[in-house]
């Protein structure tokens, strides 16, 4: 008995040692992050755009990223105007928090929690629009000449630097 | 038949003498393993130490005890080679000689090296099941690393640097940047701002927020669930910026750290998994590392996440 248990545990080692008897951990099984996905029912898909920046909450435990499209880009990385030009378009994404499962001391996106979307007019008409819930549903939609005080905010957001 | 018979036996009996005098000879093949003495042990408290020495210090320590399995050849030899590559990459006997930051920052890739079933090794674990480290231990060492957190905001961020580095970088508005390439030869790729997110993290503890943007080759794999393997062209960007607390709770993109590149051909970097690697960092965008070998430290940490392709990141669905 001792004998024979003296020569499998070398052998099991060898073996696995050779053949690599491994199996998958479930945290790294290959996947897409399907719980933070947007769904179907909003008017544009924000990720098709460039990223502007992004901000966390820590009191809220959401993270939210500020897209742009081509002129809302243009503007915010170089900022020569003095406010974002007729035909800018932003959307933002804010999503609550999960652990990385494959990155202990990180966090990322999980289900969104809001979208918001601003667009500026020709003649500095804003248009602002909310999406929240599970699905997300238009909760708010205002439009005007003086941004409320959301639109304010999210306009006076700086460019994350990218040499 | 009888003398046959007794030929045949006698034979096998050869056999197994020479086979076993083979065993018994190899077994004086020994490389030496030696316990050199405990210069500087981990500082962590008491019971997280034990976590450790029950699962972990029999490689990553100069305290390893072999059970008398281990000790016969040829497990002695693989065991041997796994001890002392285990201590030349990580090795809680000495490792208290390094600043703290950097004590801490081991423990978290210890955490990391454990939940994703990593370590210990595989192969050591199903010869030695009593050194899995149970959900209870797990926790031990996950709550020393991050207690948690007490309600109240970070006081707020002197800006002054960031203020300055986004001053320089916007008047600049774009005229490009002479970059050198990596040392192991991978170009930088400017276009990388204009890619699309895949998925952003914030790391609390290093106070970074990175955003992980793939190009038009990564989101055409991701739309059509192509992401095991990645499809040659593939490239990824992960920018790091330094988080700023704005004193209420919001923390907002602060001064720029890095960015990184992993750009996919499957035969061209065949010899670093596929991928080629690259971090720059800074305003002024320098190489990092001193010669090729930095990609050891890419692949190394990318490592856990072979089977996914060397890739952390779960991409967002919803791409197209
Ligand atoms: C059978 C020996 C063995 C045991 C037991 C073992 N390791 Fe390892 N470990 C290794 C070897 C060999 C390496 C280097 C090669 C590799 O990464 O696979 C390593 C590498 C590591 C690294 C990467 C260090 C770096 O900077 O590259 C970490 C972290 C680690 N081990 C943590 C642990 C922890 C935590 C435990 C206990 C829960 C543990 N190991 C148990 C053999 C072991
Ligand atoms: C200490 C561990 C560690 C080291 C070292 C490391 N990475 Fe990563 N890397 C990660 C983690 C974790 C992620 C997941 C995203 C995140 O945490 O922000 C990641 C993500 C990435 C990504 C985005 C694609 C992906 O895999 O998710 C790129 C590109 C990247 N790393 C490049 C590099 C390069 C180039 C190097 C070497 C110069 C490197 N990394 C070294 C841990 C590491």
């Amino acid at each position: 008995m001792r004998v024979r248990l003296m020569l499998l545990a070398p052998g099991v080692i060898l073996l696995c040692g050779v053949v690599g008897c491994t199996k998958t951990n479930p945290r790294v099984v290959t996947t897409l992050n399907t719980g933070a996905m947007l769904g179907s029912e909003l008017p544009s898909n924000p990720l098709q755009n460039r990223v502007i920046t992004s901000w966390i909450d820590k009191n809220a435990g959401t993270m939210s990223t500020l897209y742009g499209n081509d002129t809302a880009v243009q503007y915010a990385r170089t900022g020569a105007q003095s406010g974002y030009p007729a035909g800018s378009a932003l959307s933002v994404v804010t999503w609550t928090q999960q652990e990385d499962p494959r990155w202990f001391g990180g966090n990322i996106p999980a289900a969104a929690k809001s979208v918001e979307y601003v667009t500026i007019a020709p003649d500095q008409h804003f248009t602002y629009q909310r999406y929240e819930g599970s699905p997300l549903k238009q909760v708010d939609e205002e439009a005007g000449v003086a941004p409320n005080e959301r639109t304010a905010y999210l306009l006076a957001q700086r460019a994350a630097v990218m040499p | 038949m009888a003398s046959a018979y007794g030929a045949r036996v006698r034979a096998v009996l050869w056999i197994a003498l020479v086979a076993g005098l083979v065993f018994v000879g190899l077994q004086f093949v020994r490389p030496t393993l030696t316990n050199p003495p405990v210069t500087a042990e981990l500082q962590a408290p008491p019971e997280v130490r034990a976590v450790l020495r029950q699962s972990c210090y029999n490689c990553h320590s100069n305290e390893t005890k072999l059970p008398w399995f281990d000790q016969v050849v040829p497990a002695y030899w693989l065991v041997n080679k796994d001890v002392k590559e285990a201590r030349a990459h990580l090795n809680f006997s000495e490792i208290g000689k390094l600043p703290a930051a950097q004590q801490r920052g081991a423990l978290f890739e210890a955490v990391n090296m454990i939940q994703m079933g990593a370590m210990p090794l595989p192969s050591y674990l199903r010869v030695h099941p009593g050194a899995a480290v149970s959900a209870e231990n797990l926790k031990v060492l996950r709550d020393y690393l991050m207690p948690p957190t007490p309600a109240g905001a970070t006081p707020a961020a002197d800006t002054s640097a960031a203020d300055a580095q986004y001053k320089g970088w916007i008047t600049a508005s774009g005229a490009p940047l002479k970059v050198q390439a990596e040392f192991n030869g991978v170009e930088f790729l400017p276009d990388y701002k204009n890619w699309k997110a895949i998925s952003s993290t914030d790391r609390p503890d290093n106070h970074t927020m990175r955003e992980i943007l793939g190009n038009d080759v990564a989101i055409k794999a991701i739309a059509e669930h192509h992401i095991n393997p990645w499809p040659d062209g593939t490239a990824f960007a992960k920018v790091a910026w330094a988080q700023q607390p704005d004193g209420k709770g919001a923390v907002q993109t602060g001064a720029f750290i890095q960015v990184e590149l992993m750009i996919r051909d499957s035969r061209k970097y065949a010899s670093t998994k596929g991928w080629g690697w690259g971090r720059w960092r800074g305003m002024d965008l320098k190489p990092y590392g001193k010669n090729a070998d930095f990609t050891n430290e890419c692949i190394g940490c990318h490592e856990p996440v072979r089977q996914n392709d060397y890739v952390y990141t779960m991409p967002l669905g919803g791409q197209q």
